[in-house]
């Protein structure tokens, strides 16, 4: 039990946080817990969720990309591109997670192969790919796909919109793919401990690449869906979406040094951050509070993973 | 462990009082809703001069300018001007860089167009600045992107004795007085008007009054303050609406599409949205269409093409705009100005023009 609570500790922490947000909102509001506002919160994290899944995956190999907002950004403009050029609804958006995926296995080529920190180097190319989207457009958002495309975005199938379930299918997959197959234990690995890995005669760099290749088309995914729900493609979406990503994802638990994952914690991360949102603006209070309250809650949530990690290292002693 | 346990409660209940803090500001005043007959009737004369020509209402604007200006310049020396916008990752400033250099095009001058790479890039255009300032122009037309950000620039400048203009967002003027700064000239739209000509405009279509709500951009930014204290004015002031939130949506479509579901959840019987800018006012209209609620009139700022179309297709109740070509020549006009040795006391104002459903056959070609 001791053991369980420590392992878990992060975890516990954002449940009754969680637990507790959600008590004192449904007090604060009536309308908090109404089946239309859990949808809307749902909806509105789910493409959150998506980027913050694949992003687990990235920290979890040991490093960070910084691009990802910049790929949901040239992701969206070329499908939007596309869209307006007249190629069917299908191809548009394969091609544009095609194109998510190319830019991610790029990242971790380049990551792998020359050997710059990750952090400078995905740093450029989301100058770049930000950039790029920026000039294919002239700053101006293209709007107007039509109900086809509109659907990928709103669509729903019963009660539960298709972004909640695609954000659920990832989330389900993911799990037994970081915890119970190869690919994601070669991926821990990668982060925790990279040289053994390499001298067991694993070939690092294609768990390099294809992890990138995930998150992009996890970012590619999150492009799809802001693009069809606004019906609009802007330069500037997923602008700061990846810091937002990497915040829930260390905050749920997954070590900023990899080797160690909790695709639970970057659930409950993204869920407690979109119900503070939503409450907030349900009781019209103002956003600043919501910048406040991400701050706290990652600086608790990792002050009590290390206050963990210095405890094991006194004990060891 | 113990301790950790302790930590773990300790951390939550703090958290919890802090929210439980902040939805105090809810139990507003309740208007009442008697006598709103006063707001209704003015803008019954409006609708009289639907035969005007975009080209006579330009014309018109600029003839005013004129007159705010005083005099015009002699003709351009090829004066030498640099220009700092905020970011063209917004159409409006890349239209705006389109219209000023056509502006000195026709004025005779050499422009320059420098900008930061987005639109809450400060430093970045504070950068931008100290880049200008060794470069020889004769004057500088800057557009801070918040109110205190170009300051040490502006500074700078005034040592280098190169006359600085301020147009649109305002340069924070007790913070700039005391870095010892001094703007040489400023033109600029009055925020809060437009602000309370989309209220006013939009309270005139509630003869029953009810609630209404602001999506405001970044926190701080001059536009967004102006826009949101103007409508906020002109709501508190009329009996029988209620303005039931105010969020900040950072000129974020995403946020503003999310604040809109909220805000639509938590008041269902909302009956006007004003946006602080087309961008997120498209976006509420988006999300309520999807939530298939109509009836709730949405209001933007800036009229781009988009919230043209949606005003068009009725979706849009309607967008202020003023005409970016006047605006352009009137800002390089006063620095010819002052360059040949005039001063200006107080801030120019641009004259403003509200674009709503009614009217906007009539801005065909508007620039």
């Amino acid at each position: 039990m001791k053991k369980w609570l420590g392992k878990y500790s992060q975890q516990i922490f954002l449940f009754t946080a969680m637990v507790i947000v959600c008590i004192l909102l449904t007090i604060r509001s009536e309308y908090f817990l109404t089946w239309k506002n859990i949808r809307n919160i749902l909806e509105a994290v789910s493409y959150r969720l998506i980027l913050a899944i694949g992003m687990t995956f990235v920290i979890a190999s040991g490093v960070m990309d910084l691009s990802a907002g910049a790929i949901v950004s040239l992701c969206g403009v070329t499908m939007a591109l596309a869209l307006h050029g007249g190629i069917p609804v299908p191809i548009a958006v394969a091609f544009g997670i095609l194109l998510g995926i190319a830019l991610g296995a790029v990242n971790g080529l380049l990551i792998h192969y020359t050997g710059i920190n990750f952090f400078i180097l995905t740093l450029a190319v989301s100058g770049m790919l930000r950039g790029i989207s920026l000039m294919i457009t002239d700053g101006k958002p293209i709007t107007k796909f039509g109900q086809n495309f509109i659907y990928l975005g709103i669509g729903r199938i019963g009660e539960i919109q298709l972004s909640v379930l695609a954000a659920a299918l990832f989330t389900l997959i993911s799990i037994p793919l970081m915890f119970h197959m190869k690919w994601g234990g070669y991926v821990l690995s990668l982060g925790g401990n990279r040289e053994a890995l390499i001298k067991s005669g694993i070939r690092a760099g294609f768990y390099r690449v294809t992890v990138h290749a995930l998150l992009g088309a996890a970012a590619a995914a999150v492009a799809v869906i802001i693009t069809a729900r606004l019906n609009s493609a802007e330069p500037n979406a997923g602008m700061n979406m990846e810091l937002d990503a990497i915040t829930a994802v260390v905050m749920g638990g997954t070590s900023i040094k990899g080797g160690k994952a909790s695709i639970a914690g970057t659930v409950m991360a993204v869920l407690i951050l979109g119900v503070i949102r939503n409450g907030l603006t349900l009781m019209s209070v103002s956003s600043d509070y919501q910048q406040w309250i991400t701050g706290f809650l990652l600086l608790v949530s990792v002050l009590i993973s290390e206050i963990k990690v210095y405890k094991l290292k006194a004990l060891m002693k | 462990m113990k301790k950790r346990v302790l930590s773990v409660l300790l951390a939550v209940s703090c958290m919890a009082m802090v929210l439980a803090g902040c939805g105090s500001k809810e139990d507003a005043p309740e208007a009442e809703t008697a006598g709103k007959e006063e707001t209704s009737k003015e803008e019954a004369g409006g609708e009289e001069e639907t035969q005007n020509k975009t080209a006579d209402i330009l014309s018109g604007v600029e003839e005013q300018m004129n007159q705010a200006l005083g005099e015009l310049p002699e003709t351009g020396k090829g004066e030498k001007i640099g220009i700092l916008i905020s970011s063209t990752s917004n159409e409006f400033w890349g239209t705006m860089k389109t219209r000023y250099e056509e502006a000195a095009e026709e004025l005779g001058i050499e422009v320059e167009v420098f900008e930061a790479s987005a639109e809450d890039d400060t430093k970045g255009q504070l950068d931008a600045l100290n880049t200008m300032i060794p470069m020889g122009f004769d004057a500088i037309i800057l557009s801070p992107i918040d109110g205190t950000n170009l300051i040490p620039g502006i500074v700078a400048a005034n040592e280098e004795g190169i006359p600085v203009i301020n147009l649109g967002p305002g340069v924070d003027m007790d913070a700039l007085a005391d870095a010892n700064g001094h703007l040489d000239g400023k033109i600029t739209v009055n925020f809060e008007e437009q602000g309370s000509t989309v209220a006013n405009d939009m309270i005139s279509r509630m003869p029953d009054g009810g609630e209404v709500a602001i999506l405001a951009g970044l926190e701080g930014a001059g536009q967004s303050v102006g826009r949101t204290n103007g409508a906020t004015k002109v709501f508190e002031e009329t009996e029988g609406v209620e303005l039931v939130a105010a969020q900040a949506c950072d000129w974020d479509t995403e946020k503003a599409y999310e604040a809109t579901k909220d805000i639509l959840t938590a008041h269902p019987e909302l009956k006007g949205i004003f946006a602080c800018n087309d961008n997120m006012a498209l976006a509420a209209v988006r999300a309520l269409q999807e939530m298939e609620i109509e009836g709730v009139m949405v209001y933007g700022v800036d009229y781009t093409s988009d919230a043209k179309a949606a005003i068009e297709e009725g979706t849009l109740m309607g967008s202020m705009t003023y005409s970016s070509s006047v605006y352009t020549k009137a800002a390089e006009e006063m620095a010819m100005l002052i360059v040949q040795g005039k001063t200006f006391e107080g801030p120019v104002y641009l004259p403003l023009t509200l674009v709503n459903q009614d009217n906007i056959s009539d801005f065909e070609g508007w620039k």
